[in-house]
Protein backbone atom coordinates (compact mmCIF):
# COMPACT_ATOMS: atom_id res chain seq x y z
CA UNK A 1 0.00 0.00 0.00
CA UNK A 2 2.84 2.42 0.89
CA UNK A 3 5.85 1.90 -1.29
CA UNK A 4 9.08 3.78 -0.62
CA UNK A 5 11.30 3.71 -3.68
CA UNK A 6 14.90 4.91 -3.44
CA UNK A 7 14.04 7.92 -1.27
CA UNK A 8 16.89 10.40 -1.18
CA UNK A 9 16.64 13.76 0.51
CA UNK A 10 19.38 16.36 0.66
CA UNK A 11 19.47 19.89 1.95
CA UNK A 12 22.36 21.73 0.35
CA UNK A 13 25.27 19.30 0.25
CA UNK A 14 24.07 17.42 3.32
CA UNK A 15 22.25 14.21 2.58
CA UNK A 16 19.58 13.32 5.17
CA UNK A 17 18.21 10.20 3.57
CA UNK A 18 20.04 7.98 1.15
CA UNK A 19 18.26 5.51 -1.10
CA UNK A 20 15.68 4.30 1.42
CA UNK A 21 13.41 1.65 -0.02
CA UNK A 22 10.73 -0.33 1.74
CA UNK A 23 7.27 -1.72 1.18
CA UNK A 24 5.29 -0.82 4.26
CA UNK A 25 3.10 -3.73 5.35
CA UNK A 26 -0.57 -2.64 5.35
CA UNK A 27 -2.53 -2.96 8.60
CA UNK A 28 0.65 -3.19 10.66
CA UNK A 29 2.29 -0.87 13.13
CA UNK A 30 5.77 -0.12 11.84
CA UNK A 31 8.21 1.46 14.27
CA UNK A 32 10.57 3.93 12.62
CA UNK A 33 13.65 3.97 14.80
CA UNK A 34 17.14 5.34 14.85
CA UNK A 35 19.13 7.98 16.71
CA UNK A 36 18.29 11.70 16.67
CA UNK A 37 18.97 13.31 13.32
CA UNK A 38 18.99 10.07 11.33
CA UNK A 39 16.12 11.21 9.11
CA UNK A 40 13.05 9.69 10.74
CA UNK A 41 10.99 12.88 10.66
CA UNK A 42 12.21 13.65 7.15
CA UNK A 43 11.03 10.24 5.98
CA UNK A 44 7.60 10.77 7.53
CA UNK A 45 7.32 14.20 5.92
CA UNK A 46 8.08 12.63 2.53
CA UNK A 47 5.31 10.07 3.03
CA UNK A 48 2.91 12.77 4.19
CA UNK A 49 3.57 14.83 1.06
CA UNK A 50 5.05 17.70 3.06
CA UNK A 51 8.48 17.30 1.53
CA UNK A 52 9.36 16.29 -1.97
CA UNK A 53 12.34 13.93 -1.98
CA UNK A 54 15.20 15.00 -4.21
CA UNK A 55 15.40 11.43 -5.52
CA UNK A 56 13.03 8.50 -5.60
CA UNK A 57 9.34 8.50 -4.86
CA UNK A 58 6.65 7.49 -2.39
CA UNK A 59 3.68 5.55 -3.76
CA UNK A 60 0.43 5.26 -1.85
CA UNK A 61 -2.04 2.87 -3.49
CA UNK A 62 0.18 2.87 -6.57
CA UNK A 63 -0.05 6.62 -6.98
CA UNK A 64 2.76 9.05 -6.32
CA UNK A 65 2.19 11.19 -3.26
CA UNK A 66 2.73 14.44 -5.12
CA UNK A 67 0.04 13.45 -7.65
CA UNK A 68 -2.63 13.57 -4.96
CA UNK A 69 -4.47 16.80 -4.28
CA UNK A 70 -3.91 17.94 -0.67
CA UNK A 71 -7.54 17.11 0.05
CA UNK A 72 -7.36 13.59 -1.38
CA UNK A 73 -4.09 12.93 0.42
CA UNK A 74 -5.58 14.16 3.70
CA UNK A 75 -8.25 11.48 3.32
CA UNK A 76 -5.49 8.85 3.06
CA UNK A 77 -2.81 10.05 5.44
CA UNK A 78 -2.98 11.79 8.82
CA UNK A 79 0.08 13.17 10.54
CA UNK A 80 0.72 13.67 14.24
CA UNK A 81 3.56 16.14 14.61
CA UNK A 82 6.29 16.22 17.22
CA UNK A 83 5.31 19.65 18.48
CA UNK A 84 1.72 20.70 18.66
CA UNK A 85 1.36 24.26 17.45
CA UNK A 86 -1.52 26.45 18.53
CA UNK A 87 -1.44 30.17 19.12
CA UNK A 88 -5.00 31.35 18.73
CA UNK A 89 -7.54 30.14 21.19
CA UNK A 90 -9.44 27.31 19.56
CA UNK A 91 -10.93 24.90 22.08
CA UNK A 92 -9.85 21.26 22.06
CA UNK A 93 -13.16 20.33 20.46
CA UNK A 94 -12.75 22.88 17.67
CA UNK A 95 -9.18 21.67 17.16
CA UNK A 96 -10.25 18.05 16.72
CA UNK A 97 -13.10 19.16 14.47
CA UNK A 98 -10.49 20.60 12.07
CA UNK A 99 -9.51 17.00 11.32
CA UNK A 100 -12.83 16.68 9.48
CA UNK A 101 -11.74 19.36 6.98
CA UNK A 102 -10.84 16.99 4.13
CA UNK A 103 -14.43 15.71 4.07
CA UNK A 104 -16.20 19.05 4.23
CA UNK A 105 -17.19 21.28 1.40
CA UNK A 106 -16.10 24.84 1.72
CA UNK A 107 -19.39 26.49 2.51
CA UNK A 108 -20.87 23.50 4.32
CA UNK A 109 -21.42 23.35 8.05
CA UNK A 110 -20.16 20.47 10.14
CA UNK A 111 -22.69 17.65 10.09
CA UNK A 112 -24.03 15.54 12.94
CA UNK A 113 -21.76 12.75 11.67
CA UNK A 114 -18.74 15.04 12.06
CA UNK A 115 -19.73 15.88 15.63
CA UNK A 116 -20.16 12.18 16.46
CA UNK A 117 -16.79 11.23 14.98
CA UNK A 118 -15.08 13.99 16.95
CA UNK A 119 -16.72 12.85 20.18
CA UNK A 120 -15.72 9.26 19.53
CA UNK A 121 -12.09 10.18 18.78
CA UNK A 122 -11.89 12.38 21.87
CA UNK A 123 -13.28 9.63 24.06
CA UNK A 124 -10.79 7.13 22.61
CA UNK A 125 -7.89 9.40 23.47
CA UNK A 126 -9.30 10.32 26.88
CA UNK A 127 -9.68 13.99 25.98
CA UNK A 128 -13.49 14.35 25.97
CA UNK A 129 -13.43 16.02 29.38
CA UNK A 130 -11.05 18.62 27.90
CA UNK A 131 -13.37 19.56 25.06
CA UNK A 132 -13.87 23.16 26.23
CA UNK A 133 -10.22 23.68 27.20
CA UNK A 134 -8.07 26.24 25.40
CA UNK A 135 -4.42 25.39 24.53
CA UNK A 136 -3.08 27.39 27.50
CA UNK A 137 -5.22 25.38 29.91
CA UNK A 138 -3.86 21.99 28.85
CA UNK A 139 -0.64 20.22 29.78
CA UNK A 140 1.80 19.13 27.08
CA UNK A 141 0.55 15.55 27.30
CA UNK A 142 -3.09 16.59 27.07
CA UNK A 143 -2.37 18.75 24.04
CA UNK A 144 -0.53 15.83 22.46
CA UNK A 145 -3.55 13.58 22.96
CA UNK A 146 -5.80 16.22 21.43
CA UNK A 147 -3.51 16.23 18.39
CA UNK A 148 -3.79 12.43 18.19
CA UNK A 149 -7.59 12.76 18.39
CA UNK A 150 -7.47 15.27 15.53
CA UNK A 151 -5.49 12.84 13.39
CA UNK A 152 -7.94 10.02 14.23
CA UNK A 153 -10.84 12.28 13.23
CA UNK A 154 -9.37 12.37 9.74
CA UNK A 155 -10.30 8.66 9.52
CA UNK A 156 -7.41 7.81 7.25
CA UNK A 157 -6.11 4.34 6.43
CA UNK A 158 -2.57 5.61 7.06
CA UNK A 159 -1.41 7.26 10.26
CA UNK A 160 2.03 8.86 10.54
CA UNK A 161 3.14 9.65 14.08
CA UNK A 162 6.30 11.53 14.93
CA UNK A 163 7.15 10.73 18.54
CA UNK A 164 3.52 10.79 19.67
CA UNK A 165 4.23 9.33 23.09
CA UNK A 166 7.47 11.08 24.02
CA UNK A 167 5.60 13.72 26.04
CA UNK A 168 3.26 11.32 27.78
CA UNK A 169 3.48 9.56 31.13
CA UNK A 170 3.63 5.75 31.13
CA UNK A 171 -0.12 5.29 31.59
CA UNK A 172 -0.95 7.54 28.65
CA UNK A 173 1.83 6.02 26.55
CA UNK A 174 0.15 2.68 27.08
CA UNK A 175 -3.27 4.16 26.30
CA UNK A 176 -2.04 5.48 22.97
CA UNK A 177 -0.24 2.26 22.04
CA UNK A 178 -3.28 0.17 23.02
CA UNK A 179 -5.45 2.45 20.91
CA UNK A 180 -3.17 1.90 17.92
CA UNK A 181 -3.28 -1.86 18.50
CA UNK A 182 -7.08 -1.76 18.46
CA UNK A 183 -7.20 0.19 15.19
CA UNK A 184 -6.30 -2.93 13.28
CA UNK A 185 -7.31 -1.61 9.88
CA UNK A 186 -4.87 1.31 10.04
CA UNK A 187 -1.36 1.27 8.66
CA UNK A 188 0.70 3.09 11.26
CA UNK A 189 4.23 4.43 10.98
CA UNK A 190 5.40 5.59 14.35
CA UNK A 191 8.65 7.21 15.41
CA UNK A 192 9.33 5.90 18.86
CA UNK A 193 12.40 5.82 21.08
CA UNK A 194 11.43 3.39 23.82
CA UNK A 195 12.89 0.06 22.63
CA UNK A 196 10.74 -2.15 24.85
CA UNK A 197 7.53 -0.24 24.15
CA UNK A 198 8.24 -0.65 20.43
CA UNK A 199 9.04 -4.32 20.87
CA UNK A 200 5.80 -4.95 22.71
CA UNK A 201 3.38 -2.97 20.56
CA UNK A 202 4.82 -2.73 17.06
CA UNK A 203 4.76 -5.42 14.39
CA UNK A 204 7.55 -4.26 12.19
CA UNK A 205 10.67 -2.15 12.34
CA UNK A 206 12.25 0.25 9.90
CA UNK A 207 15.64 0.95 11.42
CA UNK A 208 17.47 3.95 10.02
CA UNK A 209 21.19 4.33 10.33
CA UNK A 210 22.93 7.43 8.98
CA UNK A 211 20.16 8.10 6.50
CA UNK A 212 19.90 4.57 5.14
CA UNK A 213 17.60 1.71 6.02
CA UNK A 214 19.69 -0.74 8.05
CA UNK A 215 16.84 -3.13 8.66
CA UNK A 216 13.23 -3.52 7.57
CA UNK A 217 11.21 -6.49 8.75
CA UNK A 218 9.54 -8.05 11.81
CA UNK A 219 10.50 -6.09 14.89
CA UNK A 220 11.62 -9.02 17.06
CA UNK A 221 14.22 -10.03 14.51
CA UNK A 222 15.41 -6.45 14.03
CA UNK A 223 15.94 -5.12 17.54
CA UNK A 224 18.97 -7.32 18.15
CA UNK A 225 21.90 -6.35 20.36
CA UNK A 226 24.03 -6.17 17.22
CA UNK A 227 21.72 -3.73 15.43
CA UNK A 228 21.25 -1.64 18.55
CA UNK A 229 24.99 -1.39 19.00
CA UNK A 230 25.50 -0.40 15.35
CA UNK A 231 22.82 2.27 15.40
CA UNK A 232 22.97 3.73 18.90
CA UNK A 233 26.41 2.58 20.09
CA UNK A 234 24.80 1.08 23.18
CA UNK A 235 25.38 -2.41 24.59
CA UNK A 236 22.32 -4.50 25.43
CA UNK A 237 21.27 -8.06 25.94
CA UNK A 238 17.91 -9.81 25.77
CA UNK A 239 16.38 -11.39 28.86
CA UNK A 240 12.90 -12.87 29.02
CA UNK A 241 11.96 -11.13 25.80
CA UNK A 242 13.00 -7.69 27.12
CA UNK A 243 15.90 -5.51 26.08
CA UNK A 244 18.20 -4.89 29.04
CA UNK A 245 20.88 -2.20 28.92
CA UNK A 246 24.44 -3.13 29.90
CA UNK A 247 26.21 -0.40 31.81
CA UNK B 1 -21.64 22.98 22.74
CA UNK B 2 -23.10 22.66 19.29
CA UNK B 3 -22.22 26.17 18.29
CA UNK B 4 -21.90 26.51 14.58
CA UNK B 5 -18.59 27.80 13.29
CA UNK B 6 -20.42 30.01 10.87
CA UNK B 7 -21.57 33.58 11.44
CA UNK B 8 -24.98 33.90 13.03
CA UNK B 9 -27.36 35.33 10.39
CA UNK B 10 -29.28 37.28 13.04
CA UNK B 11 -26.14 39.00 14.27
CA UNK B 12 -25.18 39.76 10.67
CA UNK B 13 -28.65 41.21 10.08
CA UNK B 14 -28.46 43.27 13.25
CA UNK B 15 -25.03 44.65 12.34
CA UNK B 16 -26.22 45.30 8.79
CA UNK B 17 -29.26 47.26 9.96
CA UNK B 18 -27.09 49.16 12.42
CA UNK B 19 -24.68 50.02 9.63
CA UNK B 20 -27.44 51.23 7.31
CA UNK B 21 -28.91 53.36 10.09
CA UNK B 22 -25.50 54.84 10.85
CA UNK B 23 -24.99 55.58 7.15
CA UNK B 24 -28.32 57.38 6.97
CA UNK B 25 -27.53 59.31 10.14
CA UNK B 26 -24.09 60.24 8.89
CA UNK B 27 -25.56 61.64 5.68
CA UNK B 28 -27.63 64.02 7.74
CA UNK B 29 -24.77 65.28 9.89
CA UNK B 30 -22.14 67.75 8.78
CA UNK B 31 -20.97 71.31 8.57
CA UNK B 32 -24.00 72.29 6.48
CA UNK B 33 -27.38 71.72 8.10
CA UNK B 34 -29.98 69.60 6.39
CA UNK B 35 -32.39 71.45 4.17
CA UNK B 36 -34.86 69.32 2.36
CA UNK B 37 -34.58 70.95 -1.03
CA UNK B 38 -33.02 70.03 -4.29
CA UNK B 39 -30.10 72.36 -3.80
CA UNK B 40 -29.03 70.54 -0.64
CA UNK B 41 -29.46 67.25 -2.37
CA UNK B 42 -27.46 68.20 -5.42
CA UNK B 43 -24.72 70.24 -3.79
CA UNK B 44 -24.19 68.51 -0.46
CA UNK B 45 -25.68 65.04 -0.23
CA UNK B 46 -25.04 63.54 -3.64
CA UNK B 47 -21.59 64.90 -4.53
CA UNK B 48 -20.08 65.15 -1.04
CA UNK B 49 -21.67 63.21 1.79
CA UNK B 50 -22.89 60.06 0.10
CA UNK B 51 -19.61 59.13 -1.58
CA UNK B 52 -17.77 59.95 1.64
CA UNK B 53 -20.05 57.74 3.70
CA UNK B 54 -19.81 54.91 1.19
CA UNK B 55 -16.03 55.16 0.91
CA UNK B 56 -15.54 55.11 4.67
CA UNK B 57 -17.75 52.01 4.91
CA UNK B 58 -15.85 50.22 2.13
CA UNK B 59 -12.43 51.14 3.51
CA UNK B 60 -13.41 50.12 7.05
CA UNK B 61 -14.58 46.73 5.80
CA UNK B 62 -11.47 46.21 3.66
CA UNK B 63 -8.99 47.10 6.40
CA UNK B 64 -10.69 44.90 8.99
CA UNK B 65 -11.08 41.89 6.72
CA UNK B 66 -7.47 42.14 5.51
CA UNK B 67 -6.26 42.50 9.09
CA UNK B 68 -8.13 39.37 10.09
CA UNK B 69 -6.73 37.48 7.09
CA UNK B 70 -3.13 38.59 7.69
CA UNK B 71 -3.25 37.71 11.37
CA UNK B 72 -4.20 34.16 10.37
CA UNK B 73 -1.89 33.81 7.37
CA UNK B 74 1.14 35.07 9.28
CA UNK B 75 -0.01 33.47 12.55
CA UNK B 76 0.94 36.74 14.15
CA UNK B 77 -1.51 38.82 16.18
CA UNK B 78 0.47 42.01 15.54
CA UNK B 79 0.06 42.15 11.78
CA UNK B 80 -2.15 44.77 10.19
CA UNK B 81 -3.06 45.39 6.53
CA UNK B 82 -0.14 47.77 6.07
CA UNK B 83 2.53 45.35 7.22
CA UNK B 84 3.62 44.32 3.72
CA UNK B 85 4.43 47.87 2.66
CA UNK B 86 1.49 48.52 0.33
CA UNK B 87 0.55 51.64 2.29
CA UNK B 88 4.07 53.03 2.18
CA UNK B 89 4.12 52.46 -1.55
CA UNK B 90 0.90 54.42 -1.87
CA UNK B 91 2.28 57.19 0.35
CA UNK B 92 5.38 57.49 -1.80
CA UNK B 93 3.22 57.72 -4.91
CA UNK B 94 1.09 60.38 -3.29
CA UNK B 95 4.14 62.33 -2.13
CA UNK B 96 5.59 62.35 -5.63
CA UNK B 97 2.24 63.47 -7.05
CA UNK B 98 2.02 66.30 -4.53
CA UNK B 99 5.55 67.41 -5.35
CA UNK B 100 4.72 67.40 -9.05
CA UNK B 101 1.75 69.65 -8.28
CA UNK B 102 -0.87 67.17 -9.35
CA UNK B 103 -3.22 67.95 -6.47
CA UNK B 104 -5.39 70.18 -8.59
CA UNK B 105 -5.88 67.56 -11.29
CA UNK B 106 -8.74 65.16 -10.77
CA UNK B 107 -7.53 61.81 -9.43
CA UNK B 108 -3.88 62.87 -9.80
CA UNK B 109 -2.67 62.11 -6.27
CA UNK B 110 -4.83 59.02 -5.82
CA UNK B 111 -3.85 57.82 -9.28
CA UNK B 112 -0.15 57.96 -8.63
CA UNK B 113 -0.67 56.52 -5.14
CA UNK B 114 -2.57 53.60 -6.67
CA UNK B 115 0.10 53.04 -9.30
CA UNK B 116 2.81 52.98 -6.65
CA UNK B 117 0.75 50.72 -4.37
CA UNK B 118 0.10 48.30 -7.23
CA UNK B 119 3.80 48.29 -8.04
CA UNK B 120 4.44 47.37 -4.39
CA UNK B 121 1.85 44.59 -4.63
CA UNK B 122 3.64 43.25 -7.67
CA UNK B 123 6.99 43.48 -5.89
CA UNK B 124 5.67 41.63 -2.81
CA UNK B 125 4.11 39.00 -4.98
CA UNK B 126 7.39 38.47 -6.83
CA UNK B 127 9.30 38.18 -3.57
CA UNK B 128 6.70 35.76 -2.23
CA UNK B 129 7.07 33.57 -5.30
CA UNK B 130 10.81 33.03 -4.98
CA UNK B 131 11.37 29.34 -4.45
CA UNK B 132 8.45 26.94 -4.50
CA UNK B 133 7.31 27.70 -0.98
CA UNK B 134 6.20 31.00 0.43
CA UNK B 135 8.04 31.63 3.64
CA UNK B 136 5.78 33.88 5.67
CA UNK B 137 8.44 35.11 8.08
CA UNK B 138 10.67 36.17 5.19
CA UNK B 139 7.72 37.88 3.58
CA UNK B 140 6.84 39.71 6.78
CA UNK B 141 10.41 40.90 7.30
CA UNK B 142 10.63 41.96 3.66
CA UNK B 143 7.47 44.00 4.14
CA UNK B 144 8.89 45.68 7.22
CA UNK B 145 12.15 46.51 5.40
CA UNK B 146 10.25 47.81 2.38
CA UNK B 147 8.14 50.03 4.66
CA UNK B 148 11.24 51.46 6.32
CA UNK B 149 12.96 52.03 3.00
CA UNK B 150 9.99 53.83 1.50
CA UNK B 151 9.43 55.91 4.65
CA UNK B 152 13.05 57.00 4.41
CA UNK B 153 12.50 58.03 0.78
CA UNK B 154 9.39 60.01 1.76
CA UNK B 155 11.27 61.80 4.55
CA UNK B 156 13.99 62.59 2.07
CA UNK B 157 11.50 64.06 -0.39
CA UNK B 158 9.85 66.09 2.36
CA UNK B 159 13.10 67.60 3.60
CA UNK B 160 14.05 68.60 0.07
CA UNK B 161 10.63 70.19 -0.45
CA UNK B 162 9.71 71.64 2.91
CA UNK B 163 7.01 73.90 1.51
CA UNK B 164 4.98 70.80 0.54
CA UNK B 165 5.60 68.95 3.76
CA UNK B 166 2.18 69.76 5.22
CA UNK B 167 0.27 68.39 2.26
CA UNK B 168 2.27 65.15 2.30
CA UNK B 169 1.84 64.66 6.04
CA UNK B 170 -1.88 65.34 5.77
CA UNK B 171 -2.22 62.80 2.99
CA UNK B 172 -0.44 60.10 4.95
CA UNK B 173 -2.59 60.76 8.03
CA UNK B 174 -5.61 59.63 6.06
CA UNK B 175 -8.82 61.46 5.31
CA UNK B 176 -12.08 60.91 3.51
CA UNK B 177 -12.32 64.66 2.87
CA UNK B 178 -11.75 64.33 -0.85
CA UNK B 179 -13.92 61.25 -1.35
CA UNK B 180 -15.57 61.22 -4.76
CA UNK B 181 -17.77 58.87 -6.71
CA UNK B 182 -14.69 57.89 -8.71
CA UNK B 183 -13.06 56.66 -5.48
CA UNK B 184 -16.16 54.65 -4.61
CA UNK B 185 -16.47 53.23 -8.11
CA UNK B 186 -12.83 52.09 -8.09
CA UNK B 187 -12.63 50.79 -4.53
CA UNK B 188 -15.99 49.13 -4.00
CA UNK B 189 -15.85 46.45 -6.74
CA UNK B 190 -12.31 45.42 -5.78
CA UNK B 191 -13.41 45.28 -2.15
CA UNK B 192 -16.49 43.20 -2.97
CA UNK B 193 -14.50 40.61 -4.90
CA UNK B 194 -11.62 40.58 -2.43
CA UNK B 195 -13.78 40.22 0.67
CA UNK B 196 -15.71 37.48 -1.11
CA UNK B 197 -12.45 35.59 -1.65
CA UNK B 198 -11.43 35.93 2.01
CA UNK B 199 -14.88 34.73 3.15
CA UNK B 200 -14.59 31.77 0.80
CA UNK B 201 -11.31 30.71 2.43
CA UNK B 202 -12.59 31.13 6.01
CA UNK B 203 -12.05 27.54 7.08
CA UNK B 204 -8.65 27.37 5.40
CA UNK B 205 -7.61 30.42 7.44
CA UNK B 206 -8.57 28.53 10.60
CA UNK B 207 -6.42 25.61 9.60
CA UNK B 208 -3.50 27.87 8.70
CA UNK B 209 -3.53 28.98 12.33
CA UNK B 210 -2.57 25.41 13.25
CA UNK B 211 0.61 25.84 11.18
CA UNK B 212 1.36 25.43 7.48
CA UNK B 213 2.34 21.77 7.64
CA UNK B 214 -0.58 20.83 9.86
CA UNK B 215 -2.95 22.64 7.51
CA UNK B 216 -1.39 20.87 4.54
CA UNK B 217 -1.84 17.44 6.10
CA UNK B 218 -5.46 18.28 6.86
CA UNK B 219 -6.12 18.90 3.20
CA UNK B 220 -5.46 22.61 2.68
CA UNK B 221 -3.59 23.52 -0.50
CA UNK B 222 -1.46 25.84 1.60
CA UNK B 223 0.69 27.47 -1.08
CA UNK B 224 -2.25 28.15 -3.35
CA UNK B 225 -4.46 29.51 -0.56
CA UNK B 226 -1.69 31.81 0.65
CA UNK B 227 -0.95 33.11 -2.84
CA UNK B 228 -4.58 33.78 -3.72
CA UNK B 229 -5.31 35.46 -0.39
CA UNK B 230 -2.15 37.53 -0.57
CA UNK B 231 -2.98 38.74 -4.06
CA UNK B 232 -6.54 39.78 -3.28
CA UNK B 233 -5.83 41.32 0.12
CA UNK B 234 -2.91 43.42 -1.14
CA UNK B 235 -5.02 44.58 -4.09
CA UNK B 236 -7.87 45.61 -1.78
CA UNK B 237 -5.49 47.47 0.52
CA UNK B 238 -3.83 49.19 -2.45
CA UNK B 239 -7.15 50.55 -3.70
CA UNK B 240 -8.34 51.49 -0.22
CA UNK B 241 -5.16 53.25 0.82
CA UNK B 242 -4.79 55.20 -2.41
CA UNK B 243 -8.33 56.53 -2.11
CA UNK B 244 -8.04 57.87 1.43
CA UNK B 245 -4.49 57.58 2.75
CA UNK B 246 -3.32 55.57 5.72
CA UNK B 247 -5.90 55.02 8.44
CA UNK B 248 -4.23 53.14 11.24
CA UNK B 249 -5.49 50.97 14.05
CA UNK B 250 -8.66 49.69 12.35
CA UNK B 251 -7.13 46.67 10.63
CA UNK B 252 -5.18 45.66 13.71
CA UNK B 253 -7.83 46.08 16.38
CA UNK B 254 -11.22 45.35 14.84
CA UNK B 255 -10.46 41.64 14.16
CA UNK B 256 -9.04 41.24 17.67
CA UNK B 257 -12.05 42.88 19.27
CA UNK B 258 -14.31 40.57 17.26
CA UNK B 259 -12.24 37.54 18.31
CA UNK B 260 -12.53 38.50 21.97
CA UNK B 261 -16.30 38.46 21.68
CA UNK B 262 -16.99 35.79 19.06
CA UNK B 263 -14.02 33.41 19.37
CA UNK B 264 -11.22 32.68 16.91
CA UNK B 265 -13.18 30.96 14.11
CA UNK B 266 -12.51 32.93 10.92
CA UNK B 267 -15.86 31.97 9.48
CA UNK B 268 -17.21 34.34 12.12
CA UNK B 269 -14.27 36.70 12.50
CA UNK B 270 -14.14 37.71 8.83
CA UNK B 271 -17.82 38.58 8.26
CA UNK B 272 -18.25 40.21 11.68
CA UNK B 273 -15.04 42.20 11.19
CA UNK B 274 -16.29 43.36 7.81
CA UNK B 275 -19.44 44.91 9.28
CA UNK B 276 -17.90 46.10 12.56
CA UNK B 277 -14.95 47.67 10.75
CA UNK B 278 -17.27 49.44 8.32
CA UNK B 279 -19.40 50.74 11.17
CA UNK B 280 -16.36 51.78 13.20
CA UNK B 281 -14.69 53.79 10.44
CA UNK B 282 -17.99 55.37 9.44
CA UNK B 283 -18.67 56.55 12.99
CA UNK B 284 -15.10 57.81 13.40
CA UNK B 285 -15.20 59.73 10.13
CA UNK B 286 -18.56 61.24 10.98
CA UNK B 287 -17.16 62.44 14.29
CA UNK B 288 -14.02 63.67 12.53
CA UNK B 289 -15.99 66.00 10.30
CA UNK B 290 -18.75 66.91 12.78
CA UNK B 291 -17.08 67.58 16.12
CA UNK B 292 -15.21 70.77 15.19
CA UNK B 293 -17.26 71.68 12.12
CA UNK B 294 -16.46 73.26 9.75
CA UNK B 295 -12.89 72.19 10.64
CA UNK B 296 -11.97 68.51 10.30
CA UNK B 297 -10.04 66.25 12.63
CA UNK B 298 -7.81 63.52 11.20
CA UNK B 299 -9.92 60.36 11.12
CA UNK B 300 -6.92 58.20 12.05
CA UNK B 301 -6.61 59.92 15.41
CA UNK B 302 -10.33 59.46 16.10
CA UNK B 303 -10.08 55.73 15.34
CA UNK B 304 -7.25 55.45 17.86
CA UNK B 305 -8.84 57.65 20.53
CA UNK B 306 -12.08 55.68 20.48
CA UNK B 307 -10.66 52.30 19.59
CA UNK B 308 -7.75 51.98 22.01
CA UNK B 309 -9.75 52.39 25.27
CA UNK B 310 -12.52 50.18 23.89
CA UNK B 311 -10.04 47.48 23.04
CA UNK B 312 -8.24 47.66 26.36
CA UNK B 313 -11.62 47.38 28.09
CA UNK B 314 -12.43 44.25 26.06
CA UNK B 315 -9.04 42.75 26.87
CA UNK B 316 -9.51 43.19 30.60
CA UNK B 317 -13.14 42.12 30.60
CA UNK B 318 -12.05 38.95 28.83
CA UNK B 319 -9.21 38.27 31.26
CA UNK B 320 -11.65 37.97 34.13
CA UNK B 321 -13.43 35.04 32.56
CA UNK B 322 -10.35 32.82 32.79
Amino acid sequence: MIELQHITVGFGDKEILHDVGAGIEPGCITAVMGPNGCGKTTLLRCIGGLLQPSGGQVLIDNKRVQDYTPRALAQKVAFVRQQAQTDFEFSAFETVLMGRNPYQHRLQNESQADWDIVEQCMRQTGTWHLRFAKPGQMSGGELQRVMIARALAQQTPVLLMDEPVSNLDIAHQLDVMRLLRKATEKTVLIVIHDLNLALQFCDRLLLLHQGSALYHGPIAAGLTPDNIRTVYGVDTHMAEGRIIFDY
Amino acid sequence: MKRSGRANPWIMLLLGVLLLAAMAGSCLLGAVDVEWNSEWLQRILLPLRLPRVLLSVVVGAVLSVCGAAYQSIFRNPLTDPYVLGVSSGASLGAAVAILLGLEATLWGVSGLALAAALFTVWLIYRIASIGNRMHTTTLLLTGVCLTLLISALISFLMVLNQEKMDSIIFWTMGSFGSASWTDVALTAPVAAVGIGVVLWYGRDLNLLLAGSEAAQSMGVDVERVKRVLLLFTTLMVAFAVSSCGVIGFVGLIVPHAVRLVAGPDNRKVVPYSMLCGALFVLVCDTLARYLLRPAELPVGSITSIIGAPLFIYLLYKNKKSY
